[in-house]
């Protein structure tokens, strides 16, 4: 639980920047940049470089920045975890009331960080969406059908690769972040009801690919997808989906099982020299296969079914000095207490 | 001060409802002497519950508001309000006034005489015939036979529990139905009593028929878990029992055919080697669920801790 007085000691901004293997060469331009930005808002806050595995030339970057007087933290991880873990790791030692988390690149324009806070206030989340954007048709064709995979069945986002976000510290205390995640941030915040505005920033002119990118990265994306499409959907019940699959396919192997029995029995073709006996047996353990690994991930949901939450309280109302009757306010001096649950 | 009862309700836009309910819970309740509370769960409702309920909350201190941020469904909301329960025995009903606070009382007495979960049994059901009535009359027989416990009225959610139990029981995914049935693992004295049920009177019913290939899988999750957890190897030994049945026709038939003709048909011996392969991996999924179990924080010693009576006969000493 945190307390109203916790929260009131806090810094009302901390800015996360994890630096991964795509970074800007001149980290200090883009963090004078970023200043520019956070200037706007006038208001104190943090900024937290955190450096996902070794970077020596950032780390020296980091270092004469340091050296001049500029008040930054960088944490440095030993080995690359991904960009997901980095950001926890900065949350972490972050203590501001909004998080904010700052692309390693130029990707947007520094001054336009501002905006993003401001948007909180009608919203838990708010994420950058680089606009007016270029790039070449194939990699829009791409990117709105990664988007449109990513939308079945929640909100409809147009930029997710955008690392600019601004979010209310509560956000990241109650999402699990880890890997390569971080592109989903907006939808797993979605999922636990965070509510969430796309906020259109101009795109950084130094933003730009040679040639896209490489094959691996393609197929890494779409792993992606299936990954969160799992946690979304699935991960409280494991059986529903895996027992789904494996259903099909265990009654697809069992029909053709029966239609060779019947045309063994009844009209004595030899079952021998058949290799669909081969295909539909596989399919039958194939199927059971499958169903017993939905059962496994049932017992591991179950056995660890304490740590597991399916749901998050927003908030618990109580009013123990109500007076019983049906006034519809409390009286004067009454103390109204509201816990948030965490 | 924890009061004796908590009665946890679960709201999903219920504006019309929500006075009438208060009213008639109190009403009830009151009369029979003993201190409660009440868990309003507003499970993320779009209209004016959680406006309505923070009023009541505001002139009732006995009035506990438990917000969602978003729609998650009942079993969460349950879930939530008995997280949130302070009472040792915590009623449970639906928040559409289709339950009758009258009959609490009936649920209190049962615990007291001894019962950990007391159900309410709809004998008189006031909804449609085909699309509730037959396919819950059905589900109910089904789960009985699966799960041992002969309950005629799983949907009824004016249930009464003790604490102790109930808050032990792992609640998740849609399994509100079959918390008896889940409890089950714990071995409690259920009793079940038959309550009013009145027509809907506000709004429409939140569920229809699609919710059956889920409880089906729930079911099956539930046999699962409530009987097989603390044995996940001889449960999966036993699934492995059949592919190593026919593994073994399978070689049989190749050796027969290679001893007797000297040639061998290769989809029969190649279906053994499938089959076989499959039941060695059953068993190893076996092994790692024992160790899944092991790591575990659900063991079985625990859940026999919540309903045992002890008696010892006191020596006396003179």
């Amino acid at each position: 639980m945190t307390t109203a007085t916790s929260d009131t000691a806090r810094l009302p901004l901390s800015v996360i920047m994890p630096v991964g293997k795509r970074h800007a060469a001149n980290i200090a331009a883009l963090y004078a940049e970023y200043k520019v930005g956070l200037a706007s808002l006038d208001v104190p806050y943090e900024f937290i470089v955190v450096l996902d595995g070794p970077r020596p030339e950032v780390a020296a970057a980091l270092q004469r920045l340091l050296e001049r007087g500029e008040s930054l933290i960088v944490i440095s991880l030993t080995k690359r975890f991904g960009e997901a873990t980095a950001l926890m790791a900065g949350f972490q030692r972050a203590s501001g009331r909004v998080i904010v988390t700052a692309p390693a690149y130029h990707q947007i324009q520094g001054a336009e960080l501002g905006k993003l806070v401001r948007a909180l206030d009608k919203a838990d989340v708010a994420i950058g969406r680089r606009w007016p954007r270029v790039g070449s048709r194939f990699e829009v064709i791409r990117r709105d059908a990664f988007h449109r995979l990513i939308a079945t069945g929640g909100q409809r986002f147009n930029d997710l690769g955008c690392g600019a976000r601004a979010m209310k510290r509560r956000v990241l205390e109650e999402i699990s972040l880890y890997g390569d995640q971080h592109r989903f941030l907006p939808v797993l915040a979605n999922r636990q009801g965070f509510r969430i505005v796309e906020v259109d920033v101009a795109q950084s002119p130094l933003d730009r690919y040679d040639g896209g990118y490489p094959p691996k990265e393609y197929l890494h994306r779409v792993l992606d997808i299936f990954t969160v499409f799992f946690l979304v959907r699935f991960t409280k019940k494991p059986l529903r989906f895996f027992g789904m699959v494996g259903a099909t396919t265990f009654v697809i192997g069992a029909l053709l099982v029966a239609y060779l029995a019947i045309d063994r029995l009844v009209f004595l073709h030899p079952l021998a020299d058949r290799p669909a006996l081969l295909l539909s047996s596989l399919l039958v353990v194939l199927g059971m296969q499958l169903f017993a690994l939905g059962l496994l991930g049932e017992l591991i949901i179950f056995t660890h079914a304490r740590d597991i939450k399916d749901y998050q309280v927003d908030e618990v109302v109580r009013y123990p000095e109500a007076v019983t009757g049906n006034r519809a306010a409390a009286p004067v001096g009454t103390e109204v207490t509201r816990s948030h649950v965490v | 001060m924890t009061p004796e009862v908590s009665i946890v309700v679960p709201l999903y836009n219920e504006e019309d409802s929500l006075r009438p309910l208060y009213a008639a819970i109190t009403h009830a309740v009151a009369p029979l002497g003993i201190s409660f509370e009440i868990i309003f769960v507003d499970d993320g409702s779009r209209d004016a519950t959680v406006r309505i309920a923070d009023e009541i909350a505001r002139s009732d201190p006995r009035v506990c508001l438990v917000k969602f941020r978003r729609n998650y469904g009942q079993t969460p909301a349950m879930a939530a309000g008995i997280a949130q329960a302070s009472g040792d025995v915590i009623v449970t009903m639906d928040g559409d006034l289709q339950n009758d606070p009258t009959d609490i009382g009936a649920l209190l007495r049962k615990i007291d005489e001894g019962y950990d979960i007391v159900v309410g049994w709809r004998f008189d059901r006031q909804d449609k015939l085909v699309s509730r009535k037959i396919p819950s009359r059905i589900a109910n027989k089904l789960i009985a036979k699966v799960t041992g416990v002969p309950i005629k009225d799983n949907g009824c959610s004016l249930k009464a529990y003790r604490a102790s139990l109930i808050k032990k029981i792992p609640l998740y995914s849609e399994m509100h139905r079959f918390i008896p049935a889940m409890a089950s693992i714990a071995g409690p004295k259920i009793a079940e009593i038959k309550v009013q049920h009145h027509a809907r009177q506000f709004g429409q019913s939140k569920y229809g028929l699609s919710r059956i290939y889920k409880v089906l899988l729930d079911l099956m999750v539930i046999k699962t878990v409530a009987s097989f957890t603390a044995r996940p190897m001889l449960w999966f030994g036993m699934l492995s029992v059949p592919m190593l049945l026919a593994a073994t026709v399978a070689f049989a038939t190749t050796i027969v055919t290679l001893v007797s003709d000297g040639t061998y048909s290769l989809p029969i011996a190649g279906c053994g080697v499938i089959f076989l392969s499959s039941a060695i991996i059953l068993l190893g999924s076996g092994a790692i669920g024992e160790l899944v179990y092991k790591l575990g924080d659900m063991r079985e010693h625990e859940f026999s801790g919540l309903t045992q009576q002890i008696r010892v006969r006191s020596l006396i000493i003179q």
